[in-house]
């Protein structure tokens, strides 16, 4: 109903073959929160995650984003209007250097990338950003290494830069803190934070205790639909989410 | 144009045998697309070799004939044991070193293994066909009512149909066959398990090849036995596979018998068509179901995966002002026209290493692009009376439509699929050139006018020529360096390493991906048209598929992904082939085993490793000499 909900979805559902991953979920995602989805493995997380981002297309149910539907949009598109995802995986250019990869995201948003015929010094003008981008995730020594050379917690740093660079009014973060060590997870957590400033962030996180210290709002998914939604004392106080955690010790 | 297209629908009698023949067919590309499937499903390789093992085995069945005087029957079960046998030492020695790597190098080792295999039995028989008789036991037809069914026919369709059952059910339905499929699903599980996944796999690749040395048995009879057969009929089994999908054993038996049908009964109605008909059928379920008849959808599009290669864009300064020097007076002390060749198949070169070593994309039909252009350029300067000028212009302009036409329908699928859609879409105009009233057939487009550039210089003259060549070089090779460092490149850079991100960069990857076939078809068409100047000519060989071959072999010989190394793999190749040219298919014996050598050691191509193993290198080429084997172990760590 309200304006301040940036993100939501009504009745989503995705089924492979005789298999529903992701069932009917209503999802409400506030302007300006960050808002965390958890669930035991094989919760749907990930699928939920990818029907947002348009990774595949919902069997059936809607997606609005911003006011608009964005139900039928490709990825690309989705991208351009301000809803950018993060991966799993540390998902970077890995022979581009560091200033290239965030360069190439910076030139995403216009349509100049076709122009085959002029010089790429045209791409200079770009730098100063990059510049500004790489000085927010504490990358500016590395600018003229190639990726793939960084360590695996700057890799995520950069990734962020580049997801970033696109100035999203979502930030959908899929399980940021995923193979990080301790230090790496609180340099990304401050991260985050800091993001969250000026813009709305939706993460998949199987770390409990980074989502209980980062998000305002959380949604608990099992088997494919939503079982709780709350704050963090809200939701890991109920008997049913305790219930289907039982087994599961998630790292806290 | 309408007097060529003679349509008559017969009846009877006719249509049937037509559409018998095309059922016989239809079994040797379902024999055939079978055991690619079951290579591709537990090893991962595309077996380019399959059509050259098939071949090997009606030899096999011919030899044993003629020199021990063994029979159909008994080579029947003796000709798969042999092949399948022979084919477990490629196995051992060769073919098991690909399989931690990219798909596309087991393709490439594959496609060396069958340029050696038929480059041998070329030297050793010629291209000549052998007849091997009909089992006596099988020869005479029976009357079905509606037509005389010959007897030995009768017998391949129902024997094929057996096999291909048999197979099937062995795949599907046992332990064995589960076990197998477990393999490919999680193969380090299911050592784990105590298979024996090795051994399962060497025996997975010779039951393969088994089963095409058996097709070749059973097709000795049919047609000639000749070291061309294989290579004739590969293409279109390719075609069969990606419509069928590569993952499915029914969908490649299914679809094998199928086409083969659709291909008889358009010999029927429209023979011309005959030839095309598979690749016109595969190009439109690609445009309407690009995962092909049988294969699941692929929700997720995966990054492209296909060979890597630097991607360099730095060249020095000093080294292109000798290499220009060098280019200027080199007519004093080479022959010219060997040195005209060479730039023409450079600009072939830079147009494949644009599309593979900046854009990722494994085009195998590369041809199409070169040979096409020759064609049209050929035709405007003889019959049309163009200027070179304007002859050069239609060259490009056609290679920048095939571009588009040829793109638009390979892009909706990746990697070693992609690779086979282009090789079937080019192996069509190959058709198309043999049988068109404008190209001249089995002669091309002979004599075509050099006249005069610009209306004042005559090209008839050597010297002369040579430094127009060369300008046009120069230009085509200032375009090629342009797109690889503008903003376009760039990102093409980007969607090469990553095409996932990219897309949730807001990339639109696949008009990145067309525009990139468009450019290169321009470039390949620059190439192909000045060669017409050249040579005067424009044939079969420009557009037959062993050309799209000796393009990749340039490209990885001198360095993918290196600005220059691509030339210098074009003027070693051309050399290797004016100094060897008395050795008649010893060439392509040796460019099988470059491709080998190339796969196995030398990835990075000569630059690359020149570059690598020596530290000057770095000076001269402008590279730093460990980025490029970094570079190779990020991307078998995304592979996992």
């Amino acid at each position: 109903m309200s304006e301040d909900n940036i993100l939501t979805t009504e009745g989503l559902t995705k089924s492979f073959g005789g298999f529903v991953a992701v069932r009917n979920v209503d999802l409400r995602v506030r302007r300006g929160t960050i808002h965390a989805v958890i669930g035991p493995n094989g919760a749907g997380k990930t699928s939920l995650f990818n029907l947002l981002t348009k990774t595949y297309p919902p069997t059936s149910g809607r997606i609005v984003f911003d006011g608009r539907d964005i139900t039928a949009m490709k990825p690309y598109d989705v991208a351009r209007i301000g809803l950018v995802r993060s991966f799993q995986i540390s998902a970077i250019f890995p022979r581009l250097t560091v200033r290239e990869n965030v360069r190439v995201a910076l030139q995403g948003k216009t349509d100049e990338s076709y122009a085959f015929w002029r010089s790429g010094k045209t791409l200079r003008r770009l730098d100063a950003r990059v510049d500004e981008l790489l000085a927010v995730v504490d990358l500016t020594g590395f600018a003229d290494s190639p990726a793939v050379q960084l360590p695996y917690g700057r890799k995520r740093a950069l990734e962020i830069a580049t997801t970033i660079a696109l100035e999203p009014t979502l930030l959908l973060l899929d399980e940021p803190m995923a193979g990080l060590s301790r230090q790496d997870i609180a340099r990304i957590a401050q991260l985050i934070r800091q993001l969250a400033a000026d813009r709305t962030i939706l993460m998949v996180e199987h770390n409990l205790s980074v989502v209980s210290d980062l998000s305002d709002r959380i949604t608990v998914l099992s088997r494919g639909e939503v079982l709780a939604e709350g704050t963090y004392q809200e939701v890991s106080t109920m008997p049913r989410v305790q219930e289907a955690y039982i087994g599961g010790v998630h790292a806290a | 144009m309408f007097e060529w297209i003679d349509v008559s629908i017969p009846t009877g009698a006719a249509l049937y045998s037509q559409l018998l023949i095309g059922l016989i067919n239809g079994a040797f590309y379902a024999l055939l697309s079978l055991g690619l499937a079951i290579i591709f499903g537990l090893l991962g390789v595309i077996n380019f070799a399959h059509g050259a093992q098939y071949m090997v085995g009606a030899f096999c069945a011919w030899a044993l004939l003629h020199y021990a005087g063994i029979g159909y029957w008994p080579a029947l079960l003796l000709v798969p044991l042999i092949v399948g046998g022979l084919s477990i030492i490629i196995e051992r020695t060769l073919i098991r070193h690909t399989y931690k790597l990219d798909h596309a190098y087991s393709l490439l080792l594959t496609f060396g293994l069958l340029l050696i295999i038929e480059g041998v039995f070329r030297q050793a028989f010629g291209t000549f066909g052998q007849p091997y008789a009909m089992p006596s036991s099988l020869t005479g037809a029976t009357n079905m009512g509606f037509m005389y069914l010959p007897n030995y026919r009768g017998w391949v369709l129902v024997a094929s149909l057996t096999i291909c059952l048999v197979t099937w059910y062995a795949i599907e339905r046992t332990q064995l066959g589960s076990q197998m499929r477990a393999a490919t699903e999680n193969a380090k599980l299911t050592q784990a398990l105590g298979v024996n996944v090795p051994v399962l796999m060497m025996l997975t690749y010779a039951g393969g090849v088994g089963l095409a040395a058996l097709a070749g048995v059973m097709a000795a009879p049919i047609y000639q036995v000749s070291p061309m057969m294989g290579a004739e009929i590969i293409i279109v089994v390719f075609a069969v596979v990606v419509i069928g999908g590569m993952g499915s054993i029914m969908g490649s038996i299914v679809s094998g018998f199928a086409l083969g049908l659709i291909e008889g009964l358009t010999k029927a109605i429209y023979p011309p068509a005959s030839s095309l008909i598979i690749f016109v059928a595969m190009a439109i379920i690609l445009l309407i179901r690009p995962a092909g008849l049988f294969g699941r959808s692929q929700g997720v599009p995966a990054a492209v995966s296909v060979v890597r290669g630097g991607a360099d864009t730095s060249i020095n300064p000093w080294l292109s002002t000798a290499l220009l020097f060098l280019a200027i007076v080199a007519p004093f002390f080479f022959y010219p026209v060997f040195l005209m060749k060479a730039l023409c198949f450079a600009l072939f070169a830079c147009s494949f290493n644009l599309v593979l070593g900046y854009g990722g994309l494994l085009s195998f039909g590369h041809t199409a692009f070169f040979g096409g252009s020759a064609y049209v350029a050929a035709h405007a300067m003889k019959v049309w009376g163009f200027p070179p000028e304007l002859g050069i212009l239609a060259g490009v302009a056609t290679g920048a439509t095939l571009g588009v036409i040829i793109g638009s329908i390979a892009i909706r699928r990746q990697g070693i699929y992609l690779a086979m859609v282009t090789m079937a879409l080019a192996q069509m105009l190959y058709f198309v050139a043999v049988q068109a009233p404008f190209t001249g057939g089995e002669d091309g487009i002979q004599s075509v006018p050099r006249g005069m550039l610009f209306g004042f210089i005559d090209l008839n003259d050597r010297l002369t020529l040579y430094y127009v060549v060369l300008a046009i070089f120069l230009i085509g090779f200032a375009a090629f360096v342009r797109i690889i460092t503008s903003p376009y490149g760039h990102a093409l850079k980007a969607i090469r390493e990553n095409e996932a991100r990219a897309v949730s960069l807001g990339f639109r990857t696949n008009s990145f991906k067309l525009i990139c076939f468009v450019l290169a078809g321009a470039l390949a068409g620059l190439g192909g048209s000045t060669k017409v100047i050249v040579f005067g000519i424009a044939s079969l060989t420009d557009v037959h598929f062993a050309m799209s071959g000796e393009v990749i072999l340039m490209v990885l010989l001198g360095g993918l992904g290196t600005v220059l190394g691509p030339i210098f793999g074009a003027f070693a190749i051309i050399a290797m082939e004016s100094y060897l040219q008395a050795y008649g298919a010893w060439i392509k014996v040796i460019q099988g085993v470059i491709f080998i050598v190339i796969v196995l050691v030398f990835r990075q191509g000569i630059v690359g490793e020149f570059d690598r193993i020596a530290g000057w290198g770095r000076r001269l080429m402008g590279r730093s000499p460990s980025k490029g084997v970094q570079a190779r172990d990020a991307s078998a760590g995304a592979h996992n």
